[in-house]
């Protein structure tokens, strides 16, 4: 990943932005989310820099309860846990349908610790050190190896549930998540989320296999979704291609790496220093803290409710604009940036030029309205 | 019927003495909080004696209802909420019919669907604990230990799994084939038991039904799981891996030979001491075994 590194005052200037706390580190959710509103400045800033989205956020008066909730964990934990027992049986089974596993292939090698040490840094040169020996006697199903993702010239570390080696030498990357598969169909929210994880993991790889000369197309790019199937708790897997996640996400990296442009547009003042007394506690003012946030854009979009932690504050500064309602609401009203100004066309407002055609089309849709609703606008 | 439960009474006997040892050894060391544990494990198991003993008094003393009493293994065992053995005998039954190092989950599993009493896994890690004090305060004072698998790479112990420290150190070590071939080893012991027994509990037949789904041909077209098919798939399987297996393993134990009694037993400590220190990692599982049994 070294040529997608920004420059020593790119970073300079990020360290600045983030100020006197320490940065914090992504990781495949954070990185995911990065990929899933690629036209939000703010988010890439701040995350480029390490802010702590959580604590800018709680400080300007907007808090979110963020993170998974801890029933999830707890159910995805158990289901994980199932799949993966007794040398992951259940899995093997699974994997001889979807990938034609051979039934010699049953190797277990266990990457949640190194002989007992269990520290970021020896598990992931452990991961290294076995995923790029030139061959893999008796290792089929990798159980959470370490990987690493250098996002913003910093390592973030990345665990996969699992990674699964066939015959050929080919990985395939396995996440396993607890919601339900019903009927053959899933939640597709859920779906893009886990192929966007997916997508991290295997660029990760990727990346471990190109960095150590071997060819980056050893790692696949069909990854292995395996969740519950309809009301039961037995697991059942299908392929996820994630080539077009991929494409994403390497975007977002490299406009990552070219931060310089992004910072370029903020004055050299600018900062989200939260300005923490000796204790550790913030003490910049909300005021303040909210005006230099301010100064970036957002893209606010509904879905910022479930990816980001800045997302309460975004939608109080979004209210009154098209963007709050969601995507598809700003796609039909093209142009119209609030949502009074609508409003006003529908009630007849002479538009401007350029505003004819979806003028038009709002005092129609709000005739429509009226007589059916027998109401008003 | 008085059979069982004198025997239940010689083993809280054991049981108790090994309390009153247990304690003293916690006093002497002079952890207080330990021994209040213990103590209190000791009063309970002095009351259960108690409550056993009295049970055979009235049992001795109506001998036209002996008779009625149902045998073990019955549902109104299997009813009562958990077994009056100590935690770390009930592990040794498990284990003893599986001959294969397992997970808690699964040791607790097999003994609830064999011998009618199931137990917290979270307790069962605690008692490798104590296993492994015990072991060290007093070298093979007992007749057996409760004490982990190690993984064949570092000799540490493997995560989650439960042995006996009688058994030889191939069946202790766990090389990367060992997980299938042990799971399929248990699942031939599982389909043995139950063929031993004439009328085998439900949750033996669901246990071994769990089994037969994630091995290839165990289930009959109708979906059911017979013992002798899932016994007959599995030991198919097992041809391919065996070999390979048992080398792997063969090469492990020779290296675990060289470690002190209490490492081969329970893992060697060198990079729990040690975690976090990244600096002189080696990454030769080889070296490190040599290293760990030139200590």
């Amino acid at each position: 990943m070294t040529g997608r590194q920004p420059s020593a005052a790119a970073q300079a200037a990020l360290d600045r932005l983030r100020g006197r706390a320490l940065p914090k580190n992504h990781d495949a959710r954070t990185i995911s989310a990065l990929a899933a509103n690629p036209g939000c400045a703010r988010r890439a800033l701040m995350d480029a820099a390490g802010v702590d989205k959580q604590r800018v956020a709680a400080q300007a008066g907007f808090p979110a309860p963020f993170g998974q909730s801890r029933f999830a964990i707890v159910r995805g934990n158990a289901f994980e846990a199932q799949v993966k027992e007794n040398g992951a049986a259940q899995l093997l089974i699974l994997l001889r349908e979807v990938l034609g596993l051979d039934v010699s292939e049953v190797g277990y090698a266990d990457f949640n610790d190194v002989g007992g040490n269990s520290s970021a840094e020896v598990r992931h040169r452990h991961t290294r050190h076995v995923l790029t020996a030139p061959d893999q006697p008796g290792r089929t199903l990798l159980d959470h190896p370490l990987l690493r993702l250098r996002v913003g010239g910093r390592p973030a570390y990345l665990e996969p549930d699992l990674i699964a080696l066939r015959l050929d030498g080919t990985f395939h990357v396995i996440e396993i998540k607890s919601f339900a598969v019903i009927d053959g169909q899933a939640d597709p929210g859920k779906v893009a989320a886990a192929a966007i994880q997916s997508a991290v993991y295997v660029r990760a790889l990727r990346d471990l296999v190109a960095e150590a000369g071997r060819d980056p197309a050893a790692v696949s790019h069909q990854t292995i979704l395996v969740a519950p199937r309809d009301f039961s708790s037995q697991p059942t897997a299908a392929s996820l291609d994630v080539r077009r996640q991929l494409g994403v996400l390497d975007r977002q990296l490299s406009r990552i790496a070219s931060i310089e442009d992004l910072l370029a547009q903020y004055p050299g003042t600018l900062t989200f220093d939260l300005d923490p007394d000796p204790q550790g506690r913030p003490r910049r003012p909300a005021a303040e803290l909210t005006a230099a946030i301010g100064q970036v854009a957002a893209n606010y979009a509904p879905e910022c409710l479930a990816t980001c932690e800045l997302c309460f504050l975004c939608r109080d500064e979004a209210a009154g604009t098209t963007g709050a309602l969601g995507k598809p609401v700003r796609e039909d009203l093209g142009g119209i940036e609030y949502i009074a100004q609508a409003r006003g066309l529908a009630r007849g407002q002479l538009p401007a030029p350029e505003q004819a055609e979806i003028a038009a089309q709002l005092l129609r849709a709000a005739q429509l309205r009226e007589q059916v609703l027998g109401e008003a606008v | 019927m008085i059979g069982v439960v004198a025997e239940t009474i010689e083993a809280l006997e054991r049981r108790i003495d090994e309390l009153r040892v247990a304690v003293r050894e916690a006093v002497l060391a002079g952890d207080r909080e330990l021994a209040g544990e213990r103590r209190s494990a000791l009063k309970s198991a002095e009351r259960a004696w108690e409550d056993a003993l009295d049970a055979a008094a009235a049992e001795a003393g109506s001998p036209a209802q002996a008779g009625t009493t149902p045998p073990a293994g019955s549902p109104e065992r299997s009813a009562l909420p958990g077994s009056l053995l100590p935690l770390r005998e009930q592990v040794y039954e498990a284990l003893s019919l599986l001959q294969v190092p397992a997970a808690p989950k699964l040791i607790a599993t097999v003994h609830e669907a064999f011998f009618g009493a199931t137990f917290p896994t979270t307790r069962v890690t605690s008692l490798k604990r104590d296993e492994e004090r015990s072991f060290r305060t007093a070298p093979f004072a007992r007749p057996y230990y409760i004490c982990a698998a190690l993984s064949a790479d570092y000799l540490a112990p493997s995560r989650g799994l439960l042995a006996v420290s009688t058994w030889p150190l191939e069946l202790r070590v766990i090389g990367s084939l060992s997980p299938r071939v042990d799971f399929l080893t248990a699942a031939i012991r599982v389909a043995e038991a139950i063929e031993r027994i004439p009328e085998p509990p439900p949750a033996a037949r669901h246990l071994l039904q769990r089994f037969a789904a994630s091995i290839s041909g165990a289930i009959s077209p109708a979906g059911r799981a017979d013992p002798a098919a899932v016994s007959e798939a599995a030991r198919a399987e097992l041809t391919v891996h065996r070999d390979r297996d048992a080398m792997a393993r063969a090469a492990a134990a020779g290296r675990a030979r060289g470690l002190r009694h209490a490492e081969q037993l329970f893992g060697t400590a060198m990079f729990r001491d040690r975690a976090g220190d990244a600096a002189d990692f080696a990454v030769d599982p080889a070296d490190i075994a040599g290293k760990a049994a030139a200590e």
